[in-house]
């Protein structure tokens, strides 16, 4: 999965250089997704909740103009994370500074795979 | 500020965030809420409000700089709680987005959850949009 950070993109570019980087974007969405290396993506509006703790405190963002807020992700279907990163690597928002977060997708909740290995050697 | 009762056609995303919630947790314990998560993502998607989603490893690469030249490890740059997995919503309001959210069991183990809209088109595009119509305006 690639989580894209930042939503502060568009500070100091002109409407013809946005453009051009969210067409350039979604080419790349739209190439990878008929190489059939993305299978999902979407971008995110930049708003929305956080909801925290015992109590479910409901708290606003800010997922507007910031540089770590989540702005979009696609989930590629590629078999190693060397294929992901270099998927990665043609995020036309680079230049502009936005991150790219790559993760490996879990086949299992990852919490309970350690729990069972870790009870598994216990064992032994 | 968005309108609680907006409509929204494209679902709403929960991103889990948390720090290693489960640290100061027996086996038994994490079971249980592993599998209360479990049962609560299953009668969600058995009621049509949630597509499955995924857990994240909580390892992998973080990708920045012009031509992303650099690549660190991990998830954990700056930003102290990681994602953990996401779910996507079908529900037609943030309010709904916001009270499904309010039963996930992890919560009560100190982890957060945002609740995102899923755009409709890309918000750079629309605001690009906006941007030139204002230069448009301002020449005229």
């Amino acid at each position: 999965m690639l989580l894209f950070r930042g939503t502060d993109l568009r500070k100091g570019l002109s409407p013809e250089e946005l453009q051009k980087v969210t067409d350039n974007w979604m080419a790349w969405f739209k190439r990878l997704t008929e190489q059939g290396k993305a299978v999902a993506g979407n971008p995110l509006e930049r708003e929305g909740k956080i909801v925290s703790g015992k109590d479910r405190v409901v708290s606003d963002g800010p997922f507007a103009e910031s540089k770590e807020a989540i702005g979009g992700y696609f989930l590629l279907d590629v078999n190693t994370i060397d294929e992901a990163v270099a998927i990665a690597r043609e995020c036309p928002g680079l230049p502009y500074g936005i991150r790219v977060e790559v993760r490996p997708v879990a086949g299992e909740c990852p919490i309970a795979a350690d729990i069972r290995k870790e009870a598994q050697f216990a064992q032994v | 500020m968005q309108n609680m009762n907006t409509q929204k056609q494209n679902g709403y995303m929960l991103l889990f965030r948390s720090d290693e919630w489960y640290e100061e947790l027996s086996h038994d314990e994490i079971q249980k809420v592993i599998s209360q998560n479990n049962s609560w993502i299953e009668k969600l998607i058995a009621q049509g409000k949630a597509k499955p989603g995924h857990a994240l490893q909580r390892d992998g690469a973080t990708v920045s700089g012009k031509n992303g030249r650099i690549v660190s490890d991990g998830p954990f740059a700056e930003s102290k709680e990681v994602i953990g997995g996401f779910l996507l919503l079908d529900v037609e309001t943030i309010a709904e987005a916001i009270a499904i959210a309010q039963r996930s069991p992890t919560l009560d183990y100190g982890t957060s959850i945002e609740v995102r809209p899923v755009a409709e088109e890309c918000p750079l595009d629309v605001c690009a949009r906006e941007l030139a119509r204002e230069e448009q305006f301002a020449s005229a």
